[in-house]
């Protein structure tokens, strides 16, 4: 936050890193909550955990996508 | 309790540190509103805001003198800090959202290292839950009346430049980063921080009365925690300021993403 940042542009530093933590938790917590609901409906057991990858797979890809630089 | 009380030896305090009775019983509609020390703190805090600013501004001048002096340095460091660095010039018009936001949660979060008071406020999840509320609803808002009801939520939910298949993984993603996770988040990092803080504090003065007053070969170990104690004053003082400061700034990073929307 020390180095001033052109106004207008959102600055960077300790926002991206919330951010980031907060896109791989929501990604663990929407296809976890899906899978654990599939689990729920077809009685099977393994689908929650099925979702939680998906999920930190599809955050992975959010986060490279928005700030993996290139 | 009864029983814990008859226990020898010392006792840690623990979460019943942040349980207070009702001052005043109200109960409206099957819902409790009764006044307790939090929320006679609440009031407090919300007058001793509302009276700096009234004291600083009533008769402003144009050389600033005093509280004025003080006042104006803090919403210049919100306006150039955070509002201009984070949201731009656009942003100029929630720097009063803003700097009631740092200032309020500040002086609640002061609470907890005055002595007297000696609770923080955001201690209880009311207050970071409702401030956290407020934020998603105020950025939402923006974000509506900046780009358009179906334009913002597609841009929300639908990351532009990615195949469309893609989007089932990721739209539920997005759904819950942006409208669950970032209120829950400012919140829960408001409460959890003041909580330890004050936790930390009650456990280190408690153990330096017991370590004291023990008369044994633990009353050298009790200058030790109290020193210790008031280093952790010090450094519930600087916390009380930081998470004001990451709570008004992730707002505003929120409220500068909803103008803006991502390319």
């Amino acid at each position: 936050m020390s180095q001033p940042e052109p106004p207008g542009k959102p600055g960077g530093g300790g926002d991206i890193v919330w951010s980031i933590i907060g896109t791989l938790v929501a990604g663990v917590l929407a296809w976890g909550a899906i899978g654990w609901l599939l689990d729920r409906w077809l009685g099977t057991e393994f689908l929650v955990a099925v979702g939680i990858l998906v999920g930190a797979a599809g955050a992975f890809y959010l986060i490279i996508r928005r700030y993996g630089g290139g | 309790m009864t029983v814990l009380a008859q226990r020898e030896g010392f006792q840690a305090p623990g979460i019943e540190e942040f349980e207070w009775p009702n001052l005043v019983d109200l109960h409206l509609f099957g819902i409790d509103l009764g006044i307790n020390r939090v929320v006679l703190q609440m009031f407090l805090v919300a007058l001793v805001v509302w009276l700096l600013f009234f004291l600083a501004f009533r008769t402003p001048k144009l050389a600033p003198a005093g509280l004025q002096n003080v006042m104006e340095s803090l919403v210049d460091f919100i306006r150039n800090q955070i509002v201009l660095e984070n949201i731009g010039p656009d942003g100029l018009r929630f720097l009063p959202y803003l700097t009631t936001l740092f200032v309020f949660i500040f002086f609640g979060n002061l609470g907890g290292v005055l002595p007297l008071i000696s609770f923080p406020l955001n201690g209880r999840m009311a207050l970071p839950a409702i401030m956290g509320v407020s934020s998603l609803l105020l950025f939402i808002a923006v974000g509506i009346s900046q780009q358009g009801f179906l334009h913002y939520f597609r841009n929300a939910l639908f990351p532009p430049g990615v195949p469309a298949p893609i989007y089932i993984l990721l739209t539920p993603i997005e759904l819950v980063s942006t409208f669950i996770v970032r209120p829950v988040t400012l919140a829960i990092r408001l409460l959890a921080n003041m909580i330890a803080g004050h936790l930390i504090l009650s456990v280190f003065f408690v153990a330096t009365g017991y370590m004291l007053t023990s008369m044994n070969i633990s009353t050298l170990f009790g200058v030790g925690a109290l020193l210790f104690a008031v280093a952790l004053v010090a450094f519930e003082l600087f916390v009380a300021g930081l998470q004001a400061y990451v709570f008004t700034i992730l707002s505003a990073v929120y409220i500068a993403g909803a103008l803006e929307p991502e390319h």
